[in-house]
């Protein structure tokens, strides 16, 4: 008796692993639906849906900064999608882009390092990272797992924000890109479920003494101007980084290249809230639903930023 | 009917394994706090405002909900308060992003008035967007 119910129990326990393992994902699939038919409802005709979307927007800006008939794909491109004078000057910075020095010292540090190359020998794997370790039981983020190749080797950690992590991670993600790789996210489990939907509601819940969501801004805020600036939205926001931003490089070049934690960071402490740590749980699992927002899109980093 | 009762012991003791079952954690309710009640120097005290600000504070740095103005988190306006009343000083100095002084001050009533109102709002406010979150997700609570 005791042996079928073992026999029993594990064929059950099988048969339901196997029957869910495809099933894992199924919300976060119909949430990065949902997103992309609003982003691409919204920015089918800005000047013409005015009053639903852009009711602050002057008819200056919808007709003569705002794109129609945006592609979902494009907006891997982040703001530059849709803002026609963002890409006008984006243009000109890509002629010769900042950071192309910088991925060259990404290069020449990776190729110094034999635990980076034992760890990291695909270097085309910037679309499959944050992934759920299903052993750990948590999420991984690249920089946490570039971290812990070299605490495992005997080395120091790295800045997690800036330096040379943000340039071995632009090899990297500039790797991803030329060999045409998308963002390949994964859902396999309940845990793994689990942690999307807390990163999920640490994106949607307003926070700081703004009061603010990251979604104010980058869903229902997408495409409103903000000073001089166009918002950027949430489909496409992780494909592209490491990314250099004008603002973090005006000193010092080097310091220009920074991590999407290092943004993250910044845009909660824009909410008025002191941000989680770069390598603390909420962080990894806030990069892990941002960056299934934008799974299937094209690898595009890195890329520069005001 | 040995074989019907495994399956249904099997099925039960799998169920639980694989976790379907649901769980929830109880968290101190903090969504009834008043900002302005609790807040007020003139009518508790500057001292019991400041010890408000002291235990909401450490519960919200707790949740990771602590806020931040600027360069300054709620634990250094709390800090820069009690250095000021401990010294009788009449102004706080505010601190820049890496906590150095910077050229501007507020009182240290307002200070405390703050950093309690800050504590506070960071709990209810946590509270508050456990059942407001999702009416900001396409697909979920969010329609155009």
């Amino acid at each position: 008796m005791l042996l079928n119910i073992v026999k029993s129990t594990a064929l059950v326990a099988f048969t339901s692993c196997v029957l869910h393992a495809g099933e894992f994902n199924v919300q976060a699939e119909k949430d990065r639906i949902a997103l992309g038919d609003y982003m691409v409802a919204k920015f089918k005709d800005a000047e013409k849906n005015k009053d639903k979307f852009f009711p602050y927007s002057t008819d200056d800006e919808l007709k003569n900064n705002i794109k129609k008939d945006i592609p979902l794909e494009d907006f891997s491109m982040g703001n530059y999608a849709f803002s026609i004078q963002g890409q006008f000057s984006y243009n000109e910075i890509k002629d010769m882009p900042p950071y192309e020095e910088l991925i060259e010292q990404g290069e020449e540090i990776y190729n110094d390092n034999k635990a980076l190359q034992k760890c990291f020998p695909d270097v085309t794997i910037a679309g499959e990272y944050p992934y759920f370790d299903e052993t750990k039981k948590e999420v991984v983020s690249l920089t946490g797992a570039i971290n812990e190749c070299l605490v495992d080797a005997g080395q120091k950690k790295w800045n997690e924000k800036k330096g040379k992590m943000a340039f071995v991670q632009s090899y990297f993600a500039y790797s991803t890109t030329e060999a045409e790789k998308k963002v390949d996210m994964k859902i396999t489990s309940a845990d793994a479920a689990a942690a999307y939907e807390r990163g999920k509601e640490f994106y949607y819940t307003q926070r700081g003494y703004l009061k603010l969501s990251c979604a104010t801004c980058h869903v229902q805020g997408a495409g409103k101007r903000v000073r001089n600036e166009s918002l950027s939205q949430l489909v496409g926001q992780t494909t592209h980084f490491p990314v250099y931003r004008l603002k973090w490089g005006k000193d010092k070049v080097e310091n220009g290249l920074g991590t999407l934690e290092r943004r993250m960071a910044g845009c909660v402490k824009d909410q008025g809230q002191v941000p989680p740590k770069t390598d603390s749980k909420e962080m990894k699992e806030l990069l892990y639903f941002m960056a299934y927002m934008s799974n299937g899109m094209n690898v595009d980093g890195p890329d520069v930023r005001k | 009917m040995k074989n019907l009762y495994s399956i249904l012991a099997a099925t039960g003791l799998a169920l639980v394994i694989s976790g379907c079952g649901s769980s929830s954690v109880s968290t101190p309710s903090n969504d009834t706090l008043d900002e302005k009640k609790l807040c007020n120097v003139e009518s508790n005290g500057i001292e019991t405002v400041l010890a408000t600000a002291v235990q909401y504070n450490k519960i919200a740095k707790e949740h990771g909900v602590e806020f931040k103005r600027l360069g300054m988190t709620n634990t250094q306006y709390i800090a820069g308060s009690q250095e000021a009343l401990k010294i009788g000083a009449k102004k706080v100095v505010l601190l820049n992003k890496k906590g150095k002084p910077t050229k501007n001050s507020v009182t240290v009533s307002y200070a405390v008035e703050r950093a309690c109102k800050f504590a506070v709002s960071a709990l209810t406010q946590e509270a508050e967007g456990k059942n407001t979150w999702r009416a900001a997700v396409p697909g979920d609570g969010f329609t155009y």
